[in-house]
């Protein structure tokens, strides 16, 4: 009788994603855009000479007809689809098509690249449904007589360098990776999430089910943690019993994380609806929010993006904005696919000041990619999907799309010694 | 030790569960009674392979799943589905019971209910006490490695509690803590059980007064009038509870209804009238009498009567003169009343697929009240025409429909007719207090008669309940009033109603008319 619970190292990497002591001075976005092109040329500058020796790199004001170069710049894509605030003010009826429920793209979309110096329209071998504003790729092609530059090929960064992941141990130790719980929604079912706390923290089953559960070393939870009803989010003073409605539902996240809280470490994420703010990276919720559960020396509250090593394993994950978003201006057989990109764009959230709110930096671009991490993660999906990637390196990356457990009732369980990983689903059968 | 604790448990969960319609799952259980999650599961076991029958159980099964991907599964089954369900596991799954309930809830979320108000109850406790919500002594994987800071600064660490699960050093430090937590634990349950009751019996009176129509409506002005009880958590039993109420809803719960609740709801009105009295000699009699009806009558219909008791009084206060007049001709109703009443049970009994339970003891009530009344009153009062009068709105009253739409309004009515009565009577009390004193002077008394009353409560409450009956037998005049009323009613709008409505409605047109 009696199981201790497995331990192990945490390592939080969070700095990069916290704001800290940069100031908004009414800033403009152009110098994240050029923190990007900037870090990420340097980077593709030493990879072309591998991809391509023979050719001359030049920038997009060096370009002469005929004559076959690399450029490196950063893409925008122009999509005659994506809503414009200035159409808005327009008094013409816009004769474009209606759009579609949730993505903006149009067989005339067309990608420019730009750097410094100037811009080009791309056409020829790249596939403007890929890609979207704010990557920073390397082409190698020829200007056109009409003025574009044909693209024969298209190099993007790649995966960034792993470190090594440490010796297996033999030993299973378990992550749970959760999102979407939702407290308050109508969708949610409290009885599932007290289901999964029971289970996590050794309640609930026989005892094999416990000695199960006393591999779990870390949960994490992904964003939307709570929702707050739309009605009182509208501007308006609150009637004081709005404040009570409008407070319940992290009250009620409070007590059940501190169950957690008392038996294993946990983490917690902002996203898209909790009360934190919009922009990208979200900064972590405050304790006081958590009175109880942020007592104990077990909980964390983590900014959006989270990046954190659990015996030396990697973990990278979002809330799931910068996927959502790629979803909308991008074309992909599956969510795990924008994730691909992502790492191989090194950049977590490429679309971010462009039509993903983001905190303006000066110096630096966060989302940038500088180590690849084992396990990349993304809240809030429709459905739980997994799968590992390779890197041309040997970098091997387990991806998750982790689902929304307040319409699914399902959790992921990620074993650390083998980054092999499954679901762990709550099933009401009554 | 928790062997020998095991048999008290069971005990207890039956009650919980058949008496209450608790959900008793383990994790509620080994919260309630202090004993380790594993433990709580294994009485759960035993209670459910000693209890066969009337009862719901819900397992918990867990293990991982026969699909292509692996899949742990948790999930929660009634009883029926459980073979079924098994199949779909890969290998053993650990089977265990979850909860056991007198029925499955709609919403299943309402299955961990009672176990989030615990969660709610041990969350809000001051942080510097660890509790097993706090420290997880209850389970089965200890982590020494979780500390919890106190008030800010310092840092206790929790170590000791979680570890304490493990062996038996804990069990100790447990069952110190526990007394004082299992207390606290009880008087919740009381709290608990209290506001179940009061439903119980507001329903099994409102099933008397209305019939399910005006049910809810009833509730509701009864809930209003007793803001003074505590009703934490009666809400969430109320829908559990209806079906059962209205089922039940037999002789003992009725009179157990009747004896608490007239006793929070009347005494608001009668002691107005009591304060006020002194002040007024001559009228003291006749409310008095008033008040005695009322309390006669309020076992039955605590609502109905309590109204027109207040429209009585005040037609007594405005027309003193009158009164006597009035109260000769209205008393002569009475008899009928009761007649009717037992008429119209009688009827009940030969017609009825309707008559229920409650309708039988009400009317059981009502007459035994009214038969005292009659003995007294026999000689003062003639009987005929009024019995004729009555017997034949009752009839008309029995068929259901009819009744049920007449009901509806009168549910409302009563609720205005409470709230009005609140303001009504302290303006009544002052106006008393204007007399003539021995020199001849008006005087006009501006007490606040309120705070009396509410000091005066407690004596004149209890005589008043006790004596209400006796009481109600000696004053002559104004039990017979009530049945005037009723008797006004029978004549001009008695079909509509059942015997125990009439009165109210004949008050106000009674007032009308004097007027």
């Amino acid at each position: 009788m009696g199981i201790e619970r497995v331990q192990c190292d945490y390592v939080s990497l969070d700095e990069t994603f916290e704001i800290g002591k940069e100031k908004y001075h009414g800033q403009q976005y152009c110098h994240i855009y050029f923190a990007r092109l900037h870090l990420m040329r340097t980077l593709l500058y030493s990879l072309v000479p591998h991809w391509k020796p023979n050719f001359p790199v030049c920038t997009v004001l060096e370009l002469e007809e005929g004559k076959e170069c690399v450029i490196v710049g950063t893409l925008y894509k122009h999509m005659k689809l994506k809503p414009r605030v200035l159409d808005e003010y327009s008094k013409q009826k816009s004769v474009v098509p209606l759009v579609k429920p949730h993505n903006f793209m149009h067989s005339d979309d067309y990608l420019v690249l730009e750097d410094e110096s100037g811009r080009v329209k791309l056409s020829g071998n790249i596939i403007p449904p890929e890609y979207v504003t704010g990557i920073v790729v390397a082409v190698l092609g020829k200007e056109s007589g009409a003025g574009d530059f044909l693209v024969q090929d298209v190099l993007d960064a790649g995966l960034p360098p792993q470190i090594e992941f440490p010796l297996k141990s033999g030993e299973d130790k378990y992550v749970v990776l959760v999102s979407g719980l939702s407290v308050g929604s109508s969708t949610s079912n409290p009885l599932q999430f007290q289901l999964l706390i029971d289970h996590i923290t050794g309640h609930l089953g026989d005892e094999k089910a416990q000695l199960f559960a006393s591999k779990i070393v870390q949960v994490v939870f992904a964003g939307n943690l709570v929702e707050i009803p739309h009605r009182i989010l509208n501007g308006q003073n609150l009637a004081s019993e709005d404040f009570a409605r409008m407070s319940e539902p992290i009250r009620e996240l409070d007590i059940l994380l501190s169950q957690i809280a008392a038996g294993l470490p946990l983490d917690i994420m902002p996203g898209p609806s909790d009360p934190a703010n919009f922009s990208l990276p979200q900064q972590s919720l405050h304790e006081c929010l958590f009175p109880g559960s942020s007592s104990y020396n077990t909980f964390r509250s983590c900014t959006n993006p989270h990046c954190f090593e659990l015996d030396n394993v990697r973990f990278l994950g979002t809330s799931g904005q910068n996927v959502d978003d790629l979803d909308k201006y991008s074309d992909a057989k599956d969510k795990l696919e924008f994730m691909e990109r992502t790492l191989r764009w090194r950049h977590l959230a490429p679309t971010a000041p462009n039509t993903l709110g983001c905190f303006p930096f000066t110096e630096r671009d966060p989302f940038f990619i500088e180590s690849c991490p084992h396990v990349y993660f993304v809240g809030n999906q429709d459905k739980f999907e997994t799968r590992i990637i390779k890197g041309s390196e040997g970098q091997l990356v387990r991806l998750i799309c982790v689902p929304k457990f307040s319409e699914t009732g399902v959790a992921v369980m990620l074993n650390l010694r083998d980054i092999e990983c499954h679901a762990l689903s709550f099933t009401l059968d009554l | 030790m928790a062997q020998t604790k095991t048999p008290t448990f069971i005990h207890e969960i039956e009650s919980l569960v058949s008496d209450k319609l608790q959900v008793v799952s383990y994790q509620w259980l080994s919260r309630n009674y202090m004993v380790s999650a594993n433990e709580a599961k294994r009485v759960l076991q035993e209670f459910v392979q000693k209890h066969d029958g009337g009862l719901e159980v819900v397992y918990a099964l867990s293990g991982w799943l026969k699909s292509k991907d692996p899949n742990y599964d948790i999930r929660l089954v009634t009883g029926p589905k459980l073979a079924e369900a098994q199949q779909e596991f890969d290998g053993d799954c650990s089977v265990q019971v979850y909860s056991v309930q007198a029925s499955i809830p709609k919403d299943p979320a309402m299955l961990r209910n009672a176990e989030f108000v615990q969660a709610e109850e041990l969350f809000k406790q001051p942080s510097s006490v660890d509790n097993c919500l706090r420290d997880y002594r209850f389970c089965e994987i200890s982590n020494s490695f979780v500390t919890r800071k106190v008030d800010g600064s310092t840092v206790v660490s929790a170590a000791p509690q979680s570890k304490s699960a493990v062996g038996e050093g804990p069990t100790k430090s447990n069952t110190v803590q526990k007394s004082p937590k299992s207390i606290a634990h009880d008087s919740i349950d009381k709290v608990d059980a209290k506001p179940q009751n009061v439903i119980k019996e507001a329903k099994s009176e409102s099933n008397g007064v209305g019939n399910t129509v005006a049910l809810d409506n009833i509730n509701k002005s009864i809930a209003e009038k007793e803001k003074a009880l505590p009703l934490p958590t009666g809400k969430k039993k109320v829908p559990a509870d209806k079906s059962v109420s209205v089922a039940r809803g037999s002789l003992a719960s009725f009179w157990g209804g009747a004896s608490a609740k007239p006793k929070h709801c009347t005494p608001s009105v009668e002691y107005n009238n009591t304060v006020s009295n002194p002040a007024v000699s001559t009228e003291n009699v006749q409310t008095a009498c008033e008040e005695e009806c009322d309390s006669g009558i309020d076992d039955n219909q605590i609502v109905s009567v309590r109204r027109s008791s207040n429209r009585k009084r005040r037609v007594v206060f405005d027309f003193s003169d009158e009164d006597e007049d009035d109260v000769v001709n209205l008393a002569s109703p009475d008899f009928p009343n009761k007649q009717s009443s037992q008429d119209s049970r009688q009827d009940d009994k030969n017609t009825s697929e309707k008559t229920t339970l409650n309708f039988d003891s009400q009317e059981e009530n009502k007459s035994r009240v009214k038969e005292e009344r009659e003995t007294d009153q026999k000689a003062h009062l003639p009987l005929g025409d009024n019995v004729s009068a009555i017997s034949k709105c009752t009839n008309t009253g029995k068929s259901s429909s009819e009744k049920l739409q007449s009901c509806a309004p009168e549910a409302r009515v009563n609720k205005d007719s409470v709230n009005n009565a609140a303001p009504c009577s302290p303006k009544r009390r002052k106006v008393m207090k204007t007399r003539i004193d021995e020199r001849g002077r008006e005087v006009v008394e501006v007490v606040w008669e309120g705070e009396e009353t509410e000091v005066k409560k407690p004596d004149k409450v209890t005589t008043k309940n006790t004596d209400s009956k006796t009481n109600a037998a000696n004053s002559a005049p104004v039990t017979k009033k009530p049945p005037a009323n009723s008797h006004a009613n029978n004549g001009k709008g008695g079909n509509k109603k059942g015997g125990n409505k009439d009165p109210k409605q004949g008050n106000l047109l009674s007032f009308f008319k004097k007027v």
